[in-house]
């Protein structure tokens, strides 16, 4: 079963169309990285999985269950179990490492012994262990990331939805933090839905490339086509 | 708890609170023994008395706006872009008189320049004749109504001034002077928050009741509310309100339609701490010295007045034995006030700032409707709608006072809550429901404490406006609910100067110290609660 299903989306964004007829199919464990310049309606496919926002025209499903449809939306948000990490993070300021991390367990009415050994292990798999106390602004920028990764996969999520998460870093903490995104995905086997307009960065992290141009799919396929595509 | 139903419950609560005591209030205006009627309406557009009425409410409103506007706007961007030493002083100076009823300010000129005031035991009855003349007219009037209003196109300038990005006055730097920048790049970029501290100004001024009367100026809203207290004749009260809403909704129509897109968000620069400022080089302390007699005479020497004329322990006695039931109470309702204002002005904003619903330009709209129409329209509309067998228990209680203050002071709370929203990331939210957080997790959890600091300065607003209401509180207030603007209102027909003047000193006391310590205590804690 595909793990996420677009069928002919279209959705309209201030006025213009951001997407036209697009049709998607992820199936579970791809790491699959939209690729396309600013404007293209990266973003719009993101936030309409997330349940921000519905398609005007088309549906959209997740583990075959339909979420959303011609404008309306079936599952919100916070019933659709996925995480997601930001372009600019979005850790909340007044909540420490900890708390951040916790909140979503909280919500979710995880138990304390059990909240507090996730919340360990997460730590260490991102190699924040000794960070738990410390609030966002007392972070570097590449531990600010790891915190949102942590935050977002403590939930065990179907899908992890990354909105150019690594864009404002220098190339040597991107390519670090790549490796690291590569590592947990192939640790806890989720499904990743990737954006960026960075080539590099795509091929480095996607083992399928979709290329976006004028809100359709221009290009689907592997790493070496995509760059073959690219190319010509 | 859902997100929208709780909204929409909001959104009803606001119409029934604020919008249908003046849709009541119109309705009973143009009916008569149950059928349709203009009979009220007929007095009013043939009485030459009106139009007199009318062209004085005007030319007020007119000279007030164009004083405040030709003073503030200078002095706001000498407070908001230069190196003027104090400018953190000088701006708390300036707003001193918007936080306290203009009719104390009116009073104290007079204890000042009225016939038998200080300057008249001074220098002779002739000078005090002279002043006195002045005083009780359009002059008295506007220049008392300047001094209540000039903190508004100076705040709204220095707001909109932060909202200039610095990029754009750089570049100018390289080909001109200060003096050329700010005429011909950074005024032309604020002139939007210039027109709607005009227009509020305007309005403001227009339904301002309790400085005429008390100069005996008469102007439209005195007309309504004597017709209402004084005669007791509903009809034409409300007859004589209806002109103002007019007047207010066509004034508020002309900013929805020209300024509301380019005014709705005061977001400030992303670079802030980075706005380049005005060096004054030689003018500077020449400048300082003109600020500084400017705040001495405009709002030092008022509030000195009034200490001066009170300074005697018998008539502090006599004002707490008079009316310190009537303090206590304005202090509960304030809070009271304060609290329901914070509440509902932050739902109100969060549901505008979030465009949770596609009316919420009308919402928005609303809300800044009634806090512009005159607090005596809104009074009459609360008696309009409440005052019947069945609806004893609000009309009879301290609760309609409340209701009057959720009515007129909401746009307020709500609007300090936009801009404090606009500066929250969307995705913090959106975060917390990815996370799997329902509305009202995310509310207490990340809007709310992310939002604090918007919400101490909403309550402290709530408190001050609450405190130094009278127009509504002076007709809707029960049998025993009188608050303390309301007494001195009363009490000035037959109190003592000394009387009055020390009434006004607690009222200004009591405005300005809960404020002012709760912000200095509360403001840094959360500043650094944040960190």
């Amino acid at each position: 079963m595909k793990i996420l299903r677009m069928n002919s989306v279209t959705k309209f964004y201030e006025g213009t169309r951001a997407l036209k007829d697009l049709s998607l199919e992820v199936s579970e464990s791809e790491r699959i990285v939209i690729l396309g310049p600013s404007g293209c309606g990266k973003t719009t496919i993101l936030r309409l999985v997330a349940g921000f926002m519905a398609p005007e025209e088309g549906s959209i499903f997740i583990s075959g269950q339909l979420v959303s449809q011609d404008g309306h939306i079936i599952l919100t948000p916070e019933q659709r179990n996925l995480g997601m990490v930001f372009q600019d993070l979005a850790l909340w300021p007044h909540l420490s490492v900890k708390g951040n991390i916790a909140f979503g367990l909280k919500a979710k009415g995880v138990q304390k012994q059990e909240r507090e050994t996730r919340i360990h292990n997460i730590l260490q798999m991102v190699g924040m262990e000794g960070y738990s106390k410390r609030k966002p602004d007392e972070l570097s920028g590449g531990q600010q990331q790891r915190v949102a990764l942590a935050r977002a996969l403590v939930l065990r999520p179907r899908i992890l939805l990354m909105d150019e998460p690594l864009s404002s870093l220098d190339l040597e903490l991107n390519i670090r933090l790549r490796e690291e995104i590569l590592r947990l995905q192939e640790e806890l086997g989720f499904t990743l839905l990737y954006v960026t307009h960075d080539r590099e960065e795509a091929f480095g992290i996607a083992n399928r490339v979709v290329i976006l141009s004028k809100g359709r799919v221009e290009f689907d396929g592997t790493v070496d086509a995509a760059r073959a595509h690219l190319t010509q | 708890m859902q997100k929208r139903p709780f909204l929409f419950f909001v959104v009803l609560l606001f119409f029934i609170i604020g919008l249908l005591p003046v849709l009541s209030m119109l309705l009973k205006s143009i009916m008569a023994e149950g059928r349709f009627s203009l009979e009220a309406y007929e007095g009013i557009l043939t009485s030459h008395r009106q139009w007199t009425l009318m062209g004085h409410s005007m030319a007020l409103s007119f000279w007030v706006m164009l004083l405040t506007t030709i003073v503030g706007v200078p002095l706001g961007v000498l407070l908001g872009k230069t190196n003027l030493p104090l400018r953190r002083f000088f701006i708390f100076l300036f707003v001193i008189p918007l936080l306290i009823p203009p009719y104390i300010t009116a009073v104290s000129w007079f204890d000042l320049l009225g016939r038998e005031g200080l300057l008249s035991r001074l220098i002779g009855p002739s000078f005090a004749g002279m002043s006195s003349r002045f005083l009780f007219g359009l002059p008295g009037c506007v220049a008392i109504l300047f001094t209540t209003f000039l903190p508004i196109p100076i705040l709204l300038t220095m707001v909109f001034l932060r909202t200039v990005n610095p990029r754009l006055e750089e570049a100018g730097k390289l080909v001109s002077g200060w003096r050329g920048i700010l005429k011909g790049i950074t005024i032309p970029l604020i002139l939007p928050g210039i027109l709607l501290a005009a227009m509020l100004t305007f309005i403001l001024s227009f339904g301002e009741f309790g400085v005429s009367n008390f100069l005996r100026y008469g102007v439209f809203p005195v007309e309504s509310f004597t017709q209402f207290s004084a005669f007791y004749n509903f009809k034409a009260a409300t007859a004589a309100a209806v002109p103002l809403v007019l007047v207010t909704f066509v004034v508020l129509l002309s900013e929805a339609g020209f300024l509301r897109e380019k005014t709705f968000r005061l977001r400030p620069s992303a670079e802030t701490e980075d706005l380049p400022l005005i060096a004054l080089g030689t003018s500077r302390n020449g400048l300082f010295v003109l600020v500084t007699l400017f705040g001495f005479f405009l709002v030092i020497v008022p509030i000195l007045v009034l200490i001066v004329q009170s300074a005697n322990i018998q008539a502090y006695a006599e004002a707490l034995s008079r009316a310190g039931d009537s303090l206590l109470r304005s202090l509960f309702y304030a809070v009271i006030g304060a609290t329901s204002l914070t509440l509902f002005g932050f739902f109100s904003g969060y549901l505008i700032q979030t465009k949770t619903f596609r009316y919420w330009r009308a919402i928005d709209f609303t809300t800044i409707f009634l806090f512009a129409l005159p607090g005596t329209v809104i009074g009459i509309g609360l008696i309009s709608l409440w005052n019947t067998p069945y609806t004893n228990f609000i009309y009879g209680t301290l609760w309609i006072i409340i209701l009057g203050y959720l009515a007129k002071y909401t746009a307020l709370t709500s609007r300090i809550t936009v801009n404090q929203l606009t500066q929250i990331s969307p995705a913090m939210e959106e975060a917390a429901q990815v996370a799997g957080a329902g509305w009202f997790r995310r509310l207490i959890f990340i809007i709310i404490p992310l939002a604090r600091r918007g919400l101490l300065a909403g309550w402290i607003v709530g408190y001050i406006f609450s405190l130094r209401d009278t127009a509504i509180t002076m007709l809707v207030y029960p049998a025993g609910h009188d608050t303390l603007p309301v007494r001195i209102f009363t009490l000035m027909a037959n109190g003592s100067a000394q009387l009055i003047a020390a009434l006004c000193v607690m009222l200004i006391l009591a405005t300005l110290l809960p404020a002012g310590i709760l912000w200095l205590i509360a403001n840094p804690l959360l500043r650094k609660a944040k960190r």
